[in-house]
């Protein structure tokens, strides 16, 4: 890509040096040397006050350490903080991209009202009181006309605002909540609970041998993991990547597998049908903490690296030398959860037996194993919202037989269970909620009408799969508010939208950051506020104070409670600064409000990493069992099957000519968020679809062309990328083009959204999305 | 005081093509968005090999601060300059935009400046390292692929780098004896 660049540059001199030279003369701004030859003035900042203020990233989920450089009051630049436990001294190039975010002419500046239709960018500036009103007005209209406060939704992702929008949801009412989670990690977090009761953090500082399955950590930046990973690589570490692309993870590992999709759980399964079969477990551990042991080790009988070279297309010898290095180097191995795996329905299991590796090996909170989190605990108020009469259940909770859409027969695995699909999801984690359940849910208007929609800085026109739905489902809405940044493709399609501050210009609370080194963070403003733009926090307080105004909105709940609620939430709280929150949350350690304003974030030296914890007689794990569950007895009882049996769709074969879809992330976007920012955009412009050279030869593509991928429920047009680095049976493009909002001005429209043609295939057990579900066929364009 | 020598080593293995160096130099600099304008570029190498044995290499790269420099060699008006530390600066009140050490400078590491109006590059962040701090990009990297230091100091990092590991520069050919080393 440079390359070429490279050659434009050459072109720029040729082309235009007469026309160019014509400005030489005209008056420079600040230059480099005023000064004499000897004693140079290199500064080129301009004159006046600098300052450097600690705060965090808020570009992504990381949230890595910043400082703020401020001259006279306008950020110039933002600088990695060198201390901070969690980034160690590095700022992406996202983080480094936010110092634009507050200047954008393209980010929200007040509240808007829709004037138009749905979508048509019809928009009238108000002001925040008349914003409040409305938006209160609105709420006390939809409970009264549909008697049930949960008929409004609110989804939101995370953010340390984000518990503030709680207030918003708990004073109204509603159970019906839906977050990032089943979009991204929830079958992860499902899976490696299953068998430890708690999700991991791989210690790759201190492992020996790492083992990643789908994980493009040199890309899909996950602090301290993607530093450690090669800036603190121990001498001698072993990494071996498991990938249908050759990611930059890839180039960077001893040993590459392009194994087929979908069949990760098979690779490894085998790797534990070796270590068994040759001993090479660790027989103490699996006595002392392992529940079901036994009975793995008849399952995994036939599982050889022979039935796997079959499955995964990976030859044999290689899998059985991958399990008895894995063996030899633990406790020290590490089969690495990484985030992101919402890929296949039977996503849960796969993560499962990934974490049943780990256990059979020991290589379980020891140094360089996976090992459990640790969090430092705030005195964070808490605090109560009324019992409200007029709610109901959830909808993906109650919403029983309308699965059949999302659970289709070719991705089925018959021996997850038999009591799917109707069982909903077997696990959903209360807020998290279900997306795709839950859309299905509103579609069909069972068990009751959702026609409230708020959503605080997610943007499901764009992550959720199907557009198509998503779009359906917002056209049942009575009302919709957006909170974000930006003219999101969401925010489109809302009735009024609220521009929230940016995390450069307001107060963030306080927010514990578990891993194997905890730390507490939180945000002060390293700019004044520029624009009419609220945070979460005032945006919260305002609408709730309009609330109170209207009886009607308070007459399903006893009386105390609405006092108790006006005095320990609105008075207590809302109504006083946010800097006397964070005092509060931080008040049991001392000296802790100094070392956020200083540095941005704090630590506790008794949460300095120890291991073993856990690996002491008599612990208890948070399994039905107490145990290390290899056979998972809850799992029994929900008729799902309790040990990592192996899971394909019945006769599956994939058709000629279509290739499984697969998506990701680069180094320098975020999800929907950030491909607008100029000095994102000028790196990656437009997404491309990568397709190997062979299919590309017959389909008659070349890299430069643009073609129409095409899946059951959607179509988008992209420029092809045709490169060895991706297997012949599959093709894939980065998330977050293809966009819907004109006013994401640099790239609306351009490149392909993953939304629009993935299919919406739910994993029933955690009630995650399987963004790799989705067959999809190429024409040139 | 023993004069300075400064210098960059990168270890490109590390390289994680994330692009962080490249923006965090843009804010550093004031160096505007748009396709001519950068003073650093990370360059995927070519893909070597065949599927499914592949290998690839990402090489960040930016002016090399030649001791024996080209640009400053054709420069008409000196205003490409070498500092007593060997880094090449321009003075950009001087700069006529005769665009000659563009064409001369064989790592193309030069480029106008609409901001200053002269043509411009890689300083070093010498307005960073004069106040002790490191160059942006070397700072902002995720895996410290960069270290920045002193030659004639042996115990600075870029110099123990360069006495334990094998290196090479770009284009020896071209005799510019640049001051940015790449370890093998
Ligand atoms: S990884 Fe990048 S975007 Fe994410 S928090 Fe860290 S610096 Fe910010
Ligand atoms: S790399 Fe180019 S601009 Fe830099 S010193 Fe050498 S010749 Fe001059
Ligand atoms: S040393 Fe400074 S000016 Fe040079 S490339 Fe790095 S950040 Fe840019
Ligand atoms: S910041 Fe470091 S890892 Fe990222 S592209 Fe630049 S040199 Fe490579």
């Amino acid at each position: 890509m440079k390359e070429n660049k490279k050659i434009s540059r050459r072109k720029f001199l040729g082309l235009s040096a007469g026309a160019v030279a014509g400005l030489a003369f005209s008056p420079s701004i600040p230059t480099l040397f005023a000064a004499s030859k000897k004693t140079y003035d290199y500064s080129i900042l301009p004159a006046g006050k600098r300052e450097y203020i600690a705060s965090n990233c808020a570009m992504c989920v990381n949230k890595c350490g910043i400082i703020a450089e401020v001259v006279n009051g306008r950020l110039h630049k933002l600088n990695p903080n060198p201390e901070h436990i969690k980034s160690r001294g590095m700022l992406c190039a996202k983080g480094n991209a936010g110092a634009a975010l507050p200047y954008s002419p393209d980010r929200l500046k007040t509240p808007l009202l829709r004037t138009g239709e749905r979508g048509e960018g019809k928009w009238k500036e108000i002001s925040w009181d008349e914003a409040f009103k409305y938006i209160a007005k609105n709420l006390a209209d939809l409970k009264q006309k549909y008697e049930n406060r949960s008929t409004v939704a609110f989804a939101s992702t995370e953010g340390f605002q984000e518990e503030f929008y709680y207030y918003l949801v708990n004073s109204f009412g509603s159970l019906n909540t839906v977050r990032h989670t089943t979009l991204c990690l929830a079958s992860n977090i499902q899976g490696w609970s299953s068998v430890f009761g708690v999700f991991p953090d791989a210690d790759l500082l201190n492992a020996e041998y790492v083992i990643m399955l789908g994980a493009d950590r040199a890309q899909s930046l996950i602090t301290p993991d993607s530093v450690n990973f090669q800036r603190y690589k121990p001498e001698g570490q072993k990494l071996i990547v498991i990938d249908p692309r050759f990611t930059v993870t890839a180039s960077k590992a001893d040993r590459w597998y392009p194994i087929k999709p979908r069949t990760d759980q098979g690779f490894v399964l085998a790797m534990i049908n070796v270590i068994i079969k040759e001993g090479l477990y660790n027989r103490q551990f699996v006595e002392s903490y392992t529940h079901g042991f036994k009975d793995l080790e008849k399952m995994v009988q036939d599982y050889t690296p022979q039935w796997a070279e079959k499955k995964c297309e990976i030859p044999a010898a290689e899998i059985v030398k991958t399990a008895r290095e894995f063996a030899a180097h633990a406790p020290r191995s590490v089969i690495y959860p990484g985030r992101r795996s919402s890929f296949y329905s039977h996503e849960v299991y796969v993560r499962r037996t990934f974490a049943i590796l780990a256990a059979i090996c020991g290589c379980w909170d020891t140094k360089g194993g996976v090992v459990p989190r640790s969090s430092i605990k705030l005195n964070t108020p808490e605090v109560s919202f009324p019992f409200f009469m007029q709610t109901r259940d959830r909808v993906d909770k109650e919403s029983t037989d309308l699965l059949k859409d999302v659970v289709p027969s070719s991705v089925m695995c018959p021996m997850i269970g038999t009591g799917l699909p109707e069982d909903s999801c077997s696990f959903l984690s209360e807020r998290d909620g279900s997306w795709l359940t839950f859309r299905e849910a509103v579609l069909n208007d069972t068990p009751y009408p959702v026609k409230g929609f708020f959503c605080f800085k997610q943007n499901p026109m764009q992550s959720v799969p199907n557009t198509t739905k998503t779009i359906a489902m917002l056209k049942k809405m009575d009302f919709i508010c957006v909170i974000d940044m930006q003219m999101s493709d969401t925010a489109w399609y809302a009735d009024i939208v609220l521009p929230h501050t940016s995390y450069l210009e307001g107060w963030d609370p306080a927010t514990g950051i578990s891993g194997i080194n905890p730390l507490v963070e939180f945000r002060q403003p390293v700019i004044k506020p520029l624009f009419d733009t609220k945070t979460m926090f005032e945006i919260s307080g305002g609408i709730i104070r309009e609330m109170l105004n209207i009886p009607s909105l308070w007459d399903d709940i006893e009386p105390d409670d609405l006092k108790n609620f006006k005095e320990d939430v609105v008075e207590g709280i809302l109504n006083r600064p946010i800097q006397e929150y964070i005092k509060t949350q931080v008040s049991n350690y001392p000296g802790a409000l100094e070392k956020l304003m200083n540095n941005g974030f704090f630590t506790v030296e008794s949460k300095k990493p120890t291991y073993g914890a856990t690996r002491t007689p008599g612990f208890r794990f948070k399994t039905k069992t107490g145990k290390i569950e290899i056979l998972n007895e809850r799992y029994k009882e929900f008729g799902l099957f309790p040990l990592p049996k192996y899971c394909e769709p019945k006769n599956f074969v994939q058709k000629s000519g279509t290739y499984r879809f697969l998506v990701g992330r680069t180094a320098w976007n975020t999800q929907t968020t950030t491909q607008n920012i100029p000095y994102l955009w000028e790196i990656e412009k437009e997404n491309a679809v990568w397709i190997n050279p062979g299919e590309a030869g017959k389909l008659g593509i070349v890299s430069g062309d643009y073609v129409w991928i095409k899946s059951r429920v959607g179509k988008q047009r992209i420029k092809a990328l045709v490169t060895e680095k991706i297997r012949p049976d599959c093709v894939f493009y980065s998330n977050g083009w293809g966009r819907r909002s004109p006013w994401l001005s640099r790239v609306y429209k351009s490149g392909a959204s993953e939304a629009e043609i993935i299919e919406d295939v739910l994993d029933s057990i955690s009630g995650g999305t399987c963004l790799h579900e989705t067959f999809v066929s190429i024409t040139k364009a | 005081m023993k004069r300075k020598r400064y210098a960059i080593v990168f270890d490109t293995k590390k390289c994680l093509n994330c692009k962080a160096c490249t923006v965090a130099c843009k804010f550093e600099n004031y160096v505007p968005v748009g396709d001519d304008s950068y003073r650093l570029w990370v360059t995927e190498m070519p893909l070597e090999g065949r599927f499914p044995v592949l290998r690839q290499e990402f090489r960040p790269s930016q002016c090399q601060h030649c001791e024996n420099a080209p640009c400053e060699k054709v420069c008409p008006t000196g205003a490409t300059f070498r500092t007593a530390e060997g880094v090449v600066l321009i003075d950009y009140d001087k700069c006529i935009l005769c665009k000659a050490c563009m064409a001369a400078c064989p790592y193309d590491a030069r480029f106008v400046s609409k901001k200053h109006d002269a043509v411009e590059k890689c300083t070093f962040c010498m307005h960073r390292v004069s106040e002790g701090r490191e160059p942006a990009c070397v700072e902002t990297c995720p895996v410290r692929v960069r270290e920045f230091g002193d030659l004639n100091d042996p115990d600075s990092t870029v110099s123990r780098l360069l006495n334990q590991r094998a290196y090479y520069q770009l284009k020896p050919e071209k005799n510019t004896r640049p001051r940015l080393f790449y370890l093998k």
